[in-house]
């Protein structure tokens, strides 16, 4: 193997989800600067996503699939994921030990999640094809998962790609290294063939070898630009000391390359697999299934913590019956006296070294402890490498491997560029992806001219899905995935485990908590809960993460009042303490009881108003609680019996009717009562106060309704916004002015949307207020166009119940404010019980910024 | 039999004393008590302390284990929790005898004033004569024994224990009602009359007991996961998303919703001022903390030993019941990690959180759940809560499901109830009142502990100077930003002011009074060490962080702490549910994010040239919003937003 001309180039960094990065993202390049959303002010990418990668956007599918939304679910899965079919059976899923809930109870099956919805969409779902637009031309040497990933990336920017396979199936080590009983052929070709329809501009040589078909200087005549993806199949490490036993000893990824070629070969009684990574694993229970085969024994030179296989690969062979066993390593093969050809494999027992500068313990070989295992055959799954003869008399190769530069992907060849296993050594098909989108976006670089591009980064995209609302999404447990091991045939390897139906699906996708969502607290959203978890992992020596974190956190505000009106939410009450007896709102009474124009009682100080023109039912409903709960209506018409109603006339329009207990007009003229015991009103929005305001004291009226939305008669005009709080302000300022402030009630109608919102209007100097909007809400109305529907969707004692209900809890929340600020009466809430916390509403509402000196 | 007399000793010194006596196990005769207060408070032995006359406030109060005998009459608070051992009085005792009481037997033989037995959960309070109003007032159990008539409101919103009145009952009160009285029940009281010497000549008992009708409540809210608030507060969408959801459950369940957590909206903060100096600019410089001195000393105005605390850093008190108990001893293990105090919230001190934590603040509720002498005198400083930011002017809520066996015993309460914590103390109706508490703890405490106060934020100028007068050493002020396990959704967002409106009210009065030198340890919404140390420049001698230090430890703000099945295992009492949270890990990641914190604050104290935390000033900030500037008075300066770099982009609504 060449070791020449080999320049220091950079190697891939190890992954943290927890890193610098999550604090301080790099920028990522312009072109994907729409499928980037880091600096998305309500969200940070989930661990799992970061985990990925490919940056999947796996809580968004998550989502969708809770949501019942496939299709979606599939965009969002292959929109970074060639081979999305595959991977939901056979991806390493490194986002499942990232998923926050692994230390819960177990992590979202994030993978099965994904075959769910491959498949339902993943053979047949097809997106328009992408045609080449471009002069230049790439050839891809190497048909697995990073070569074909930058061919897909590269003929979606136009480019025309070949593709040069050395065998006659596309798919690399995934298709001949993969036993069919994890992966079965079809999901291959189904990843593929969505591929190929979708880029168009692909072409597919079959059985081109590099070197044996052609020439990389044939090919870098033919092209702009080479991109070697050649894997790393050919196995390696151990060197056994061997009497004479070549045949029986075998590599791992040979054994799997001829088992995935279609033989079925009889095996031994006994085989040994060395080794406990995922291709060990793959091999033991290819192994196991094969004629003749009937006990496998799995040897490992590390313990059960340090197994480099994934837990489902290393749980499935366990159940499948192979035997594990830790701490030995093999010597030499050695015959035995047995003359059917058996022979041993010899042993000696290691134990762990403590653990080195890296973190890694090793194995050392205890002395004297030689034994040995009978077998038949020897799998050895120790490592993989990359092998090219002509690129090795090129020079291009260094450590088994295409002497590649992570930063650029480039060779030590300007023209050439390299991904995959053959470039940074045997990992994951994800990981393979990772380096073909690398790869596509560096060659693409260097077609357009690009010098010094910005350095790669995985994009972060989400979809904003909507938190799957299940209530029991703390509770449900993992949803087990059937595992059928080996089957009633084993050597006809049949699918080892099946995907959810739609219930388990849903259920856990309901399981996932959003860590890349938006919280319900503004001070603890999304990005300070995800710092504060950077900052909860990381060493207190690791002063340039800490200084990242520091600079993160340093990152201003928005100003969140900057446009904001006044409204009541930016109202607060000032609690009893010490210096107020505090009562107890639990248990302490308060009186919500309110009298309006002395001669009417109502049971709290909440009228309802708008339901004239609404459905009959509605009305029943609305009429029947108001009657419960002894309060009034504001409208044209009667609500129904025994309802206070407060008839709204438009002079001109309509007479006082004798049934009424007040007449309210919209316009001051024509004022008159059907009789004496009726109370008298007059509406006013805020520019008709001076006018109005003298003229209801000169005529003695018991009531001016206030208009902070207007008209209180007219079809939901809380619907155009926050409602004005000046014309409350501005009454109560003409009336002290005048000095008649006990001298007219004030009703107050606009945008009151809890009992809260009554109490502080209360406090501002309102006797009553009108709730239309909310009352709409609150009996199952929808905001439609600009109005409200109803819909016959509700039964009418349903109805009638929310209708009761919202009112109570209306009386009830208003009565606690007051409670809170240590009263026994909801109208001794004063002006100075309450506090502005912005300036518009300071403003508008005349009450103190709170800490402001003004406040105190 | 040794002899203290009250003319030549003070309480403070007799107290001393008595302890000593007590430990040598000798009983002691007090003469000319005076009818003064705390008399024997504090004393954990059980020996016999004879009073020769009358004795004032909390007479026999704090103590488990002595036999008090009084000859006359005594003031208000007779038997404060007393958890062990009796109290005979020959006269009469003022309002809440029995407070509290967690075990003892409390005899008046004559009559008893109102709200006798108030929060009582175990033990015996009997009076020979008539009982005042309220007697049995939140009773949680135990005994009241009452020979003559009763006033009116008996058994007013009793969760457990039993009421017995021989004489006439002038009324129930909410929640109670009278049951059959069995006849060997019967017999008991006839026997503890006996054992007492109570005369009784009036035939039988009328037994009243909680009706049950109040213990849960009616309706459950249906749980959702939790719609953002901050929608609410987009201009353009006054009924929104969250409005509409709010106001639909309101419609199911006729009352306010409940959640977890503090105020959801944006409001004015620390935040919206920002140091003048641009940190963004210093070099970093790998050994920043050791450079500092960010050592802050808390409680010693009056004696006590403080907390020496290696920053100005604190755990907010959380309770053993809002938070699982693994939770509770991962911080506790952090906050020893860190070097700093932890705080024990309502509900008790776990004997594993005292063993992990190197210094523990008690905390003392109006329910006095959880409360007790021996984890007064094992804590390193005691604090009384009147409110918090949360939730100011009302209790703590801790839902039925979290209501568990274990926590109902540590606390002394029924099992399975939504337990409503009482919004005040039984004996601290205003600052007088106060002043005689705070008192009483010192005493029972040697004066060796200091005593601080937490307050929501309010009616802040006032609420300061007085607990100024009162005496504490220190005052943590909780601002609305402020979060908890359970409360009302209106209460957090609309009750109290913004924490940044908290501390420069608070240093103002202070300021106004020549009181500064009373340190104000600020929470609510403190998140960081930019935070902190903007708090310290406003003039705070420290932080408590409560919400930043269990997200640190896992919590993933999903806000339904309520509900009692925290998928991380920390705001639960369910054993399936709490087994997933990993004590280990956990308390290193929370010691890591404080260890975070130091270095921030280290590195701000630092870019400033100043050598100590408390270097740190306000001429060192100014404000970046007309509201923050409005309420600090610091300079307006909203270009250094732009000049700084712009805030992270608002996404396009999803």
């Amino acid at each position: 193997m060449s070791e020449r001309n080999t320049p220091a180039f950079s190697e891939p960094p190890e992954l943290d989800v927890y890193g610098r990065e999550r604090v301080d993202p790099p920028p990522v390049p312009p072109e994907f600067a729409a499928e980037d959303d880091v600096n998305d002010q309500n969200y940070v990418p989930a661990p799992c996503q970061v985990a990925c990668p490919i940056g999947t956007d796996a809580p968004s599918y998550i989502a969708y699939i809770w949501e019942g939304k496939i299709e979606e679910a599939f965009e969002a899965i292959t929109a970074t994921n060639p081979f999305s079919s595959v991977c939901g059976r056979v991806c390493d899923a490194p986002c499942e030990p990232a998923c926050r809930r692994t230390e819960s109870d177990g992590p979202i099956a994030i993978r099965n999640l994904k075959r769910f919805v491959m498949d339902r969409l993943g053979k047949d779902h097809r997106l328009p094809p992408v045609p080449v637009t471009k002069e230049q031309t790439v050839g891809i040497v190497g048909g697995g998962p990073a070569g074909l990933t930058a061919a897909q990336g590269l003929a979606e920017a136009g480019y025309a790609v070949d593709v040069y396979e050395l065998t006659e199936m596309l798919g690399g080590y995934m298709t001949w290294g993969i036993p069919a009983f994890r992966c079965p052929p079809e999901i291959f070709k189904e990843d593929i063939d969505r591929m190929l329809a979708r880029c168009p501009g692909i072409t597919i040589n079959l059985n081109t070898g590099l070197g044996r078909d052609i020439t990389l200087e044939k090919l870098k005549e033919r092209h702009d630009a080479v991109l070697l993806t050649i894997g790393a199949w050919w196995g390696k490490g151990l060197e056994l000391a061997n009497a004479g036993y070549d045949d029986r000893v075998i590599d791992g990824v040979t054994f799997l390359r001829h088992v995935n070629g279609g033989t079925r070969p009889e095996l031994p009684q006994k085989v040994i697999v060395v080794g406990a990574g995922d291709v060990a694993m793959d091999a033991c229970r290819v192994a196991k299934r094969l004629p003749g085969c009937e006990d496998v024994k799995v040897l490992y030179r590390r313990g059960p913590n340090e197994i480099p296989a994934r837990r489902d690969e290393l749980e499935g062979a366990l159940e499948e019956g192979v035997e594990l066993i830790y701490n030995v390593q093999p010597v030499a093969v050695v015959g035995t006296n047995g003359s059917n050809g058996s022979f041993a494999l010899r042993c000696v027992t290691t134990e762990l070294t403590k653990p080195g500068d890296d973190g890694r313990r090793w194995p050392a070989s205890i002395a004297g402890s030689e034994h040995d295992y009978d077998c038949g055959m020897v799998i050895l799954a120790t490592g993989q490498r990359s092998e090219c003869e002509e690129l090795d008399s090129l020079g291009m190769l260094a450590n088994d491997k295409v002497h590649t530069d992570w930063d650029s992907m480039r060779t030590t060849d300007p023209k050439v560029f390299s991904a995959g296993d053959a470039a940074f050594g045997p990992s994951t098909i994800v990981m393979a992806m990772q380096h073909g989108h690398r790869a596509a976006y560096y060659i693409k670089a260097f077609l357009e001219g690009v010098e010094g591009p910005l350095p790669y980064r995985v994009p972060f995209k989400t979809r904003r899905v909507p938190i799957a609302d299940d209530p029991d999404w703390e509770i449900f447990p993992r949803e087990h995935q059937d595992f059928r091991g080996l089957g009633e045939q084993p050597v006809e390897f049949p699918e080892i485990e099946t995907t959810y139906d739609e219930d388990a699906a849903r259920r856990e996708a309901a399981r996932c908590y959003r860590c890349d969502a938006e919280t319900g607290a503004a001070d603890y959203n999304v990005h300070t809960r995800e710092d504060i978890f950077v900052m909860a992992r990381t060493k207190p020596e690791n002063a340039t993460k800490q200084r990242a974190i520091f600079t993160k956190r340093l990152a201003l505000r928005g100003d969140p009042f900057a446009e904001k009106p006044a409204t009541l939410e930016d109202l607060v009450f000032l609690p009893a303490n010490l210096s107020r007896l505090v009562i107890d709102p639990y248990r302490d009474a308060c009186n919500v009881t309110t009298s309006l124009g002395s001669r009417l009682e109502l049971g709290s100080p909440f009228m309802a108003a708008g339901f004239d023109s609404t459905p009959s039912e509605v009305r029943e409903a609305v009429a029947h609680a108001l009657r419960t709960q002894n309060l009034g209506y504001l409208g044209h018409r009667s609500i129904g019996d025994g309802v206070h109603w407060l008839q709204v006339i438009v002079p001109g329009e309509g007479e006082p009717s004798p049934d009424a207990a007040a007449v309210i007009a919209t316009a001051p003229t024509g004022l008159e009562r059907a009789h004496a015991d009726q109370l008298l009103g007059l509406t006013a929005r805020s520019d008709q106060l001076r006018e109005r305001i003298p003229l209801a004291l000169q005529a003695e009226l018991d009531l001016m309704v206030l208009e902070g939305s207007s008209q209180v008669i007219d079809p939901w005009p809380e619907l155009a916004g926050p409602p004005d709080l000046t014309v409350l302000r501005d009454a109560i300022a003409l009336l002290r002015e005048l000095n008649h402030e006990e001298d007219l009630q004030l009703v107050y109608f606009g945008g009151v949307r809890s009992g809260t919102d009554g109490a502080k209007l209360i406090g501002l100097g309102a006797n009553t207020v009108v709730a239309s909007m909310a009352i709409a809400l609150a009996i199952g109305g929808t905001i439609e166009n600009g109005g409200v529907r109803f819909y016959g969707n509700i039964e009418a004692a349903e109805r009638d119940e929310a209708a009761e209900l919202f009112l109570k809890a209306l009386a009830y929340e208003a009565s606690i404010m007051p409670r809170c600020t240590g009263k026994t009466d909801i109208h001794n809430i004063e002006p100075e019980d309450l506090r502005s916390i912005t300036v518009a509403t300071a403003e508008a509402t005349g009450l103190p910024l709170a800490g402001a000196r003004a406040s105190r | 039999m040794a002899t203290l007399d009250l003319a030549e000793l003070s309480v403070r010194e007799a107290n001393e004393r008595l302890r000593e006596y007590g430990a040598a196990g000798e009983d002691v005769e007090v003469v000319n008590p005076d009818a003064r207060h705390h008399i024997g408070v504090g004393l954990v032995h059980p020996i016999t302390v004879h009073i020769k006359g009358s004795a004032g406030y909390f007479c026999a109060g704090l103590t488990d284990g002595p036999r008090f005998e009084v000859d006359a009459n005594v003031g208000w608070g007779l038997a404060d929790n007393m958890l062990g051992g009796s109290v005979v009085v020959r006269g009469n005792a003022s309002a809440i005898p029995g407070v509290a009481v967690r075990g003892a037997e409390v005899v008046v033989q004559g009559n008893i004033g109102s709200r006798a037995a108030q929060v009582m959960k175990e033990g015996t309070l009997c009076a020979g004569g008539n009982a005042n109003f309220m007697a049995g007032y939140m009773m949680y159990g135990g005994r009241l024994i009452i020979c003559g008539d009763s006033g009116e409101h008996l058994g007013q919103d009793m969760t457990g224990g039993t009421i017995y009145v021989g004489g006439r009952v002038q009324s129930l009160g909410t929640d109670a009602e009278p049951v059959d009285l069995p006849l060997e029940e019967l017999d008991e009281v006839m026997s503890f009359l006996e054992r007492y010497e109570v005369p009784f000549n009036g035939g039988t008992f009328t037994k009243v007991v909680n009706a049950g009708k109040h213990l849960r409540y009616p309706r459950l809210e249906r749980r959702v996961r939790v719609v953002p608030f901050f929608v609410a507060s987009e201009p353009t969408d006054y009924w929104n998303e969250k409005v509409q959801e709010d106001i639909s459950v309101k419609a199911q369940i006729g009352r306010y919703r409940i959640r977890g957590y503090g105020a959801g909206r944006p409001l004015p903060h620390l935040s919206d001022v920002v140091f003048k100096r641009d940190l963004h600019t210093i070099p970093p410089d790998p050994e920043v903390v050791s450079k500092i001195s960010l050592a802050t000393e808390l409680g010693g105005r009056f004696g006590a030993k403080p907390l020496d605390l290696s920053m100005p850093v604190m755990i907010a008190p959380m309770s053993f019941g809002a938070l699982s108990k693994s939770t509770k001893i991962a911080l506790a293990k952090a906050s020893a990690l860190s070097d700093i105090a932890d705080g024990t919230g309502e509900g008790g001190l776990i004997p594993e959180v005292r063993e992990a934590a190197k210094r523990i603040v008690v905390q003392c509720l109006g329910g006095r759940l959880g409360w007790n002498i021996h984890d007064m005198q094992r804590a390193d400083g005691i604090e009384i809560y009147i409110s918090q930011g949360a939730k100011p002017g009302l209790g703590g809520q801790l839902m039925a499901k979290k209501v568990t066996k274990e926590i109902a015993t540590i606390r002394g309460i029924p099992a399975g109830i939504d337990l409503r914590s009482p919004s005040r103390h039984p004996d601290v109706l205003g600052a007088d009142d106060l002043v005689i508490k705070v008192e009483e703890f010192r005493e029972a405490t040697g004066w060796r502990k200091p005593v601080s106060v937490k307050l929501g934020a309010g009616r802040v100028p006032d609420d300061i100077k007085i607990a100024y007068k009162d005496g504490f050493d220190y005052v943590c002020l909780d601002g609305v930003q402020g979060s908890t396990g359970a409360a009302s959704s209106e209460v957090l967002e609309f009750v109290g002011i913004p924490t940044l409106s908290a501390i420069i009210e608070a240093i103002d009065a202070l300021e106004s009074i020549g009181a500064v030198c009373m340190p104000l340890v600020l929470m609510g919404g403190i998140k960081d060490g930019i935070d902190t140390a903007k708090a310290i420049a406003l003039g705070a001698h420290g932080v408590a962080l409560g919400t930043s230090a269990i997200i640190a430890g896992g919590c993933i703000a999903c806000l339904q702490c309520h509900v009692g099945s925290c998928v991380v295992g920390i705001a639960t009492q369910d054993p399936e549910h709490e087994k997933r949270y990993n004590i280990d890990v956990e308390s290193w990641n929370i010691h890591r994010y404080l260890e975070s914190v130091r270095w921030q604050l280290a590195s701000i104290v630092h870019a400033h040239g100043y050598e100590r935390v408390h270097e740190l000033s306000r001429d060192d900030l100014v404000a970046l919003t007309p509201e923050a500037a409005e309420i600090t008075r610091l300079e307006y300066a909203p270009e250094l937003r732009d000049e700084r770099g712009q805030p992270l982009q608002l996404a396009a609504a999803s």
